[in-house]
Order: C-alpha cells, then structure tokens, then sequence
C-alpha cells in the first residue's frame, strides 16, 4: 500500500497541472447559438432536393431513396409530365424518423437528394418534422453543379429528342433497309 | 426419360427436352433472356451458355446455348465454368454497349431481367465510351408504352404477338445491330392480347401506359392471388395496389387455364375501380349518409315490406353474395332473381345444364390441344383467352369452323365461316346434327349445305373436336342443340360455352327456374315493394331495360349495392357502395364449374363492405339469424370447402340442372320490308366493369351500323351513309359501315346502341334511311 502512494500522488499533481494548464489556452467552445461554427461540406444533416442547371427538378421519382431508407422515412408518388420528364407528385420525408445516414444520397441517381450541413430542426411536434416536397426541394443545384440526368438518359424531353444525349448518335430511321 | 448431371447435381429431364428448360424445371439457375417456356427457344440472346465435357477426355469442353442444346442421358453440364461465364459476361457488356442510362426513368426497373442478369453474369462496370445506337419510339395505343432505346434483340415481343397470338401488326425491321421492333406505322395494337408483350419483355421496350400513370415500383406494391371478374374464363391475376389505389393487374400462371398471359380486358380493365364516378359512399335518396344510416334506412324499408321484399343477384356477383342474398330472402319469404333478361337465364342455364351432362367442360390447356373446332358466336369479345387458347389449336393444325351472325377476329384463321342471320344459326346447328349423324356426302348442294357438310367432316374425322358456344348470343335451344351435337360425336368431343360473368356458372346453380320472368311480373303488379339489387344492371339492360324502368316506378323502394355507377346504381333509393373485386375476398366459378377463390389486394383509405358483408348487416338491422357463407354454402352444394385463393381451384359439386331438351328451334320471323335482325356486334373490351375503364374503352371501335355489303346493296344504302334505327325503346341515327363478316338481313350494332333501341340480339328492328 505505501509503496503506490508515490504513484499515486505524481498521478495527482499531472492531472491538476494539465487542468491549470488548459485555464490559460484558447477555448475551443462557442456559446451555441450565438456563434455557430461552420459544419464540413459533407456533413450530413437536412436533405434537400435539387435542380439541375436548367433549373428544372432533378429528381426523377425512381423510388430508390425510399426503397433504401433503413428507416422508411421517405414516401414519394411518382408523376410524369405530358413532355415525358417524370417528377415527384409528392415527395414527404418524416425527419422524425430520419436518421440521416446518407444512403437516399448514394442511392440517388440524378444526384436530385442531397444532405446538407445543417441540423438546426427543433420543432414542437412530430408533425412538423414531415416536410412535404415544397420545404424540401431548392432552388440551387446543391454540391453536385452541372449534373443533368436527362442528358444522359435514353428517353425524350423537351429540348432534347431521341439521340440528342451527350453520348447518343442520331436516331436509326426504322423505315429504311439502306445500311 | 433421362438423367444429365449440372454442376454435380443429378437433373432428369423428358424427351425432348433442352438442357435450359430441364434445369429449370429443377430450379437450377441458367440465365437467360430469350427463351420462354410458351415460346420455346430461340437462341437469339446468347446468353444462356453453359459448358459441357466432353466424353473423350482427350478433347477439349464446349460451350454451348443450353436453350439450343438437347438434354442427352449422361452429360456433364457446368453452369459455373469459367469459359460459360466469359461468354455471359461478354454477352451482358455488350448489350450495355446501346443500352441507355435509363433505370431511373424506366417502369421495368426492379423487374427487370436485363437488371437482374447484369448483375448476376455482367461486367460491373462499363468499358465501352463510344456513342450509343439510339431509335425513335412508336405510339402504340393508351395500353402499351414503348421506348425501343431499351431493346436487347430477344425477340420475345413478336414471337407472342406474331408467333403466338396471331397478331400481324407488331414485328421486326431493319437489320445488324438496328433492329427494330414496332408497327410498320404508329398506332394503337390490335390485337387483344398485346398487353402481353410488357410481361413477355425482359426489358423496358415495352412498358404499362396505364400503370405509368400512376406508377409505383414492384417493391412497394401490395399483391394477393385474385381471380380476373371480366369475363367467365376465371383467369388468375396479381394486382398490385399502394396506397389505397389499384396500380396494375398482371398475370399469375395456373397450368390450366391462363398459364403465362392474359387477355387485355383482364389487364386494363382493373381501372373501373378508380373511375371518378364510382360510388364511394351510400347514398340515401341521392343525400350522402353514413354506411350505418343507409343500412337502417334499407332495414326498416324491407322490415315494412317483409314477403313484398325482392332480390335480384347477378352474374358478376361472387358465389358467397349470391347465395347469401338468397338465403335472405328464403327467411323474409321473398323472391330471388339472379337475371336482368330471362332469355339470358335460360340459356345461361341451359348452358350450364348441357356442361354438367357432358361431364364438364375442357380446360383452357385442353382446348389448346383440339385438333377441330366449331364455336358458335364471336368468341374472342365474350372469353378472349378461350380465343388465345383455340389460336394456339389452329397453330397446331387444328381446324376451325365458324357460325356467326356478325363480326369475329377469329374469322381469319377459320378453316370454314358460315355467317347467318341469328335465327338461323339454331336451324343450322340442326342440320349440322343431322350431316354428323348421317355423314352424307352431297355436293349438289347449295354453299352452305356445303360449309356445312365441311364442318361436320372436321368434326367427325377429329381425334378431339371441341365445341364452343357464346352463350350471350345463343337462346336456349340453340345451346341444346349444340350439347346435342357434343353427344351425338361421342365421348371424344368436348362442350365448353362462355358464359355472361365472372360467376356466371356458380350463379346459374342457385338461379329457380324462369325467376327473372317472375319476377318483372311480380314488380309489375305490386307483389313486390322493395327490391335489392347487387351488383346487377337490370336498368341497364339492353333487352329489357325499358321495362325494368318502368318497373322500378312501381316499386316503393330500390335498394342497390354495386362497385360501378351503372344506371342502375344511379336510379336507386338507397345505394350502398361495396369494394372492388381486388379489395375483397370470395369464390368465381368459372366456365368449367372450377370454384377460384380470390383473396383482398389492399383495403381503401375508407375501406368498403364487400357484398356478403353487407348483406349480413342488413339481416342484423333485420334481426334474423343468417347463417356464414361457408355454412350457406355447405348447405346448397354437398361437401362443399371454399378454395383457397392462389391454389388450381376445385370442381363445384352440385345438383344436375333440369336440361331443357323440348324447346323448338326458333323459326326464323318472317322478313318485314323495312325489318332486319339485330346481332351483337361486341368488342374484346366489352364488359360492365371494363367500360368503367378510361384507357381500354378509348380503343372501343366507333358506334355504327354494320350491314353486309350485299344486304346495302339490295336496299340501296351506301357506306357511310346515315340511317335512323327504330326499337322498342327509342331510335338511333348511326352511319353504315360496310362489313363482310355480318349475315345477310342483319344488322350489327354496339351494346350501347342495343340498350339505347331496347333490342337484344336476335330480335327485329326497323331501319330507315334519311334522304
């Protein structure tokens, strides 16, 4: 037993040195919510829906955010336009379910979900934290600018026809048997 | 006949079987994309290789097309060789080479087979940087959407729409790697079971127009097995709902009746229950009530009315709903009705009758197997898939005959037509009798003499001649004639008639006899004040509707439950909305006396009462002890068991139907000036439910009246041109149509002009022309 008293009291006077040490540095703590620190780029909080550099709605109602969700927090029905592009009627995420763990993100193929830098959602009631497709959808391309699925896609919309995606050749004329 | 080894596994397979389809049958994985157990093999998407050692150890393995390859005892096939995956993989990457970046936006996306081979056998990742082959798209109709960037050159789509349905307008151009498919110009499908082609294609050329509208991926569907209420055929579907809304119908497989496809009818059909103007909520002297409330209102009327109580079940109604409603009304002293036109319960009966003598009817793989058939009426608008099912017979060599009055698409691959006016087809089906009877050969004899003698050659020279009648179209002794003429050719030769509904045949069971008759007569002079209705158009009815209308004047109350807004619907005093087909559960009995059992899809956001539900409400508002469906059921037909949805279904056993075998043939009615006979001139979209159906009714044929070319001539009339139509029930102006498929001194007009005349088929109307 006298033998550890030594140790011990060495023990004691490191941690009381390390703590009057640190009464003097630069504090790392912000009083929240008066300073807000800036969140990293790929932080994951709210998701959003963006658009593309049309400014036209990227998400296309695939339904794979909603097939992915561990936690089945995305509802969506899809619609489509008499042009042919498709789009979310509705698009619901229950933020009170979500756990935002980013899969919609990496499921989406239009890159159209994306999760933001931003966790600031109190809200008195459950309800309140199912945000329907018009506090979800933004009018900005997000962290993904310049990405537009239609251009890459086979199908038809207005301002592109048959064969106009960037690696598409005109359409083949089924009329003829000319090679 | 043999045994092969894959893979280490003992497999046996019959003769003349391939090696793809022996695996297959053994539930061994081969992949593949072209190959169809309805359509065989084709060897066109070369992706089904395996690899099989050689007998001689000296020589080295080969890779072969497993779809292509005969199963041979002994063989040693590897589905796993490295060779067998480098071709597959091979193959895979290169059909991504032109395959568009299209999953997103394509309906096939989570069943599609081009992605689920991808994954099993394909590259992960794509090489290729080029350019992609792209093709302009085809409109097609509202049913089929194609998108033909999408295609994968497996051939399915006109091997059934051309090989296997018969139908000429859906096919193949061009060449190399541009190979097209599509119609040589753009327009709706003709065929009945063009629907088909979204099941057949592994891909997404060919996608559900409808279901597009309202999509939802296969993961987030609600499906249970159901049964087709379209027509009487009993065809086995998988609905698909979300969200309290029936997206799709597909089919299911049942080795005996529909196996891989279903008609159009049964596919689109389904969207009657998302009509805007179905009834959704019951209605009490047009004022919108709680279900409760319209049930005390309808309780207290029958209460008051008591043996004065009528009831009228129907033909598309399930077993459990009719025979509940009339176990009611046994217990209220009422009277029960199952028919809107008695001519129909006769022959419907009849009908029935005649197949349980002949010891049932063939099943829809059976007839596929006939090497002659005769059908009576235009068969493909009254039972499409007995139609597929006789177009795979005549693929086999199987010769047809024809006895119609107007038009029929299977005209076209009939061995002999023989198109009379509707009051002769019961004289014609005699002399029939008589030519098997006796199997004369005369020659000298007018031309149809001739046909018919032809017919009554195929018939008796067949090893397994089939016999089909259209019920709707045929009175009661016609239908005896034709069950006559089954008989007369002997145990080989087999009877089958479709029947009007879904449950036509279960219905016909508890039908008394001339109940129909009865009860208009007993509506007509007050013996009846109250009557319920479920789900039956007797307003609507194309005969009698006129009558019936003026009936329900006489009745004090009319109480009505239906899942459609038909006029009858419409007219009643009390209506109580009931649930669609695919949102209920309940017992079909098809064609054959096969008892189907169906299962709810989904329930409603407000769920709706099915039929037998509200029928047992209403006995607890009337305080009468109503015993279960299972137990009414069990009482009216020996050792009954309710067959569970999704298995083959099980033979009704019932009581023999008197057969009514005294009844004369119909002389045909002496030709007025003036005066001609009227045929039903249906199409293959043609039913109650399915007129509710926005999409397949855009492709109803227009409204007109169809005369024969020669019978325009004799009375001057000109295609095209204008006449005005005179019926019992009012009078109709429509424009001629010149058809070569309607008899002489016949007129073929749509149901709707039918019921707007207040004629039914075979009876007389007056044709004027407007100059």
């Amino acid at each position: 037993m006298n033998k550890q008293i030594p140790t011990l009291l060495i023990r004691l006077w490191r941690s009381l040195w390390a703590t009057l040490r640190h009464a003097w540095v630069k504090r790392e703590t912000v009083p929240y919510p008066e300073i807000k620190r800036s969140l990293p780029g790929r932080w994951r909080g709210r998701i959003v829906l963006t658009r593309d550099p049309d400014g036209e709605e990227r998400c296309v109602a695939c339904y794979l955010c909603s097939a992915v969700c561990p936690v089945d927090c995305i509802h969506l029905q899809a619609a489509q336009l008499d042009n042919g592009r498709r789009y979310p009627e509705t698009f619901r995420i229950d933020f009170s379910r979500c756990i935002f763990c980013g899969f919609c993100e990496e499921a989406c193929p239009t890159l159209a979900i994306q999760l933001t830098p931003d966790f600031e959602m109190c809200e008195q009631s459950h309800g309140e934290l199912v945000y329907e497709k018009k506090q979800l959808l933004i009018e900005d391309q997000g962290k993904h600018p310049g990405y537009n699925f239609y251009r890459h896609a086979g199908i038809a919309i207005p301002g592109k026809a048959i064969g106009g995606g960037v690696s598409d050749t005109p359409p083949v004329d089924h009329d003829t048997n000319l090679p | 006949m043999g045994t092969m080894h894959i893979d280490g596994h003992e497999i046996p397979f019959q003769e003349n079987d391939n090696i793809l389809k022996a695996a297959l049958a053994a539930n061994i994985e081969i992949p593949y994309f072209c190959y169809h157990a309805a359509l065989g093999s084709l060897g066109a998407c070369r992706l089904c290789a395996v690899e099989i050692a050689p007998e001689d150890p000296n020589k080295k393995p080969r890779v072969v097309m497993s779809c292509l390859e005969p199963a041979k005892d002994g063989i040693n096939v590897s589905v796993s060789a490295a060779a067998a995956r480098q071709v597959r993989q091979t193959v895979i990457e290169f059909l991504m080479v032109n395959h568009p970046h299209d999953c997103p936006v394509c309906d096939e996306g989570g069943e599609c087979r081009l992605q689920d081979m991808t994954v099993a056998c394909g590259p992960p990742y794509r090489r290729y940087r080029g350019r992609k082959r792209t093709f302009t798209n085809q409109y097609l109709g509202p049913l089929v959407h194609h998108e033909m960037n999408r295609c994968i050159t497996c051939y399915r789509c006109t091997r059934f729409y051309q090989d296997y349905a018969l139908g000429d307008d859906l096919g193949a151009m061009r060449l190399r790697n541009e190979v097209y498919f599509g119609r040589f110009q753009e327009g709706p499908l003709t065929s009945p079971f063009a629907g088909n082609v979204i099941e057949v294609c592994p891909t997404g050329v060919f996608t559900d127009a409808v279901f597009r509208q309202h999509f939802a991926r296969v993961w987030d569907l609600e499906t249970a097995p159901s049964i087709c209420p379209h027509c009487s055929v009993g065809c086995n579907t998988l609905p698909g709902a979300r969200d309290g809304t029936l997206r799709r119908v597909c089919n299911r497989f049942h080795p005996e009746i529909n196996r891989w496809f279903i008609c159009d009818r049964g596919r689109y059909g389904h969207q009657y229950s998302e009509h805007p103007d179905r009834p959704l909520t019951a209605q009490v002297s047009g004022v919108k009530v709680s279900y409760r409330e319209a049930l005390a209102a309808a309780a207290e009327q029958i209460k008051a009315a008591r043996d004065r109580t009528g009831g009228l079940g129907s033909t598309r109604e399930d077993l459990e709903s009719n025979a509940i409603l009339q176990t009611l009304l046994n217990k209220l002293s009422g009277r029960f009705a199952t028919f809107s036109d008695p001519q129909l319960e006769t022959a419907t009966t009849a009908a029935v009758a005649a197949l349980q003598s002949s010891g049932g009817a063939p099943s829809l793989s059976e007839i596929e197997q006939a090497d002659a058939a005769l059908v009576v009426g235009d068969l493909t608008t009254h039972a499409p898939m007995m139609d597929l099912a006789l177009r795979q017979a005549y693929r086999t060599g199987a010769k047809l005959a024809i006895l119609h009055s107007g038009p029929s698409l299977l005209t076209r691959f009939a061995a002999t037509t023989l198109t009379v006016a509707p009051h002769e087809i019961g004289a014609h089906l005699l002399h029939l009798n008589e030519q098997a009877a006796t199997a004369s050969t005369t020659s000298n004899k007018h031309e149809n003499e001739k046909k018919l003698a032809d017919i009554a050659t195929y018939l008796t020279t067949a090893q397994r001649p089939i016999l089909i009648g259209v019920s709707e179209t045929m009175a009661a002794p016609e239908i005896t004639a034709l069950a006559q003429l089954a008989n007369a050719l002997g145990s080989r030769a087999r009877l089958a008639y479709a029947l009007p509904g879904a449950n036509a045949y279960g219905t016909a069971l508890l039908t008394p006899t001339n109940s129909t008759t009865a009860m208009l007569e007993a509506i007509e002079s007050g013996q009846i004040q109250t009557l319920i209705v479920m789900g039956n158009d007797p307003l609507g009815d194309t005969r009698l509707g006129a009558r019936w209308r003026e009936a329900r004047q006489c009745l004090s109350t009319f109480i009505v439950s239906d899942c459609v807004a038909t006029a009858t619907a419409e007219a009643a005093d009390i209506l109580l909305p009931v649930a669609a087909w695919t949102e209920r559960g309940g017992t079909f009995v098809n064609y054959e006396g096969r008892a189907q059992g169906f299962a709810p899809v989904f329930q409603r956001a407000e769920p709706l009462p099915n039929t037998a539900e509200v029928l047992a409400d209403l006995a607890h508002c009337l305080e009468l002890a109503l015993p279960d469906a299972a137990a009414v059921l069990s009482n009216i037909f020996p050792g009954y068991q309710a067959p569970l949805p999704g298995t083959l279904g099980s033979s009704l056993s019932a009581f023999p139907l008197t057969m009514q075998t005294e009844t004369p043939i119909g002389s045909a009615p002496l030709g007025h000036p003036g005066h001609w006979q009227v045929t039903l001139a249906s199409w293959y979209g043609d039913d109650v439910l399915a007129s509710y159906a926005p999409a397949l009714v855009e492709l109803a044929p227009p409204a007109a009246a169809l005369i024969h070319p020669t019978a325009a001539l004799k009375e001057r009339i000109e295609d095209k041109e204008q006449v005005r139509l005179r019926g019992p029930a009012g009078t109709v102006v429509l424009s001629v149509q010149l058809n070569n498929d309607v008899a002489a001194d016949t007129i073929a007009l749509a149901r709707v002009t039918l019921a707007q005349l207040g004629v039914g088929h075979g009876d007389l109307l007056e044709l004027e022309r407007i100059s």
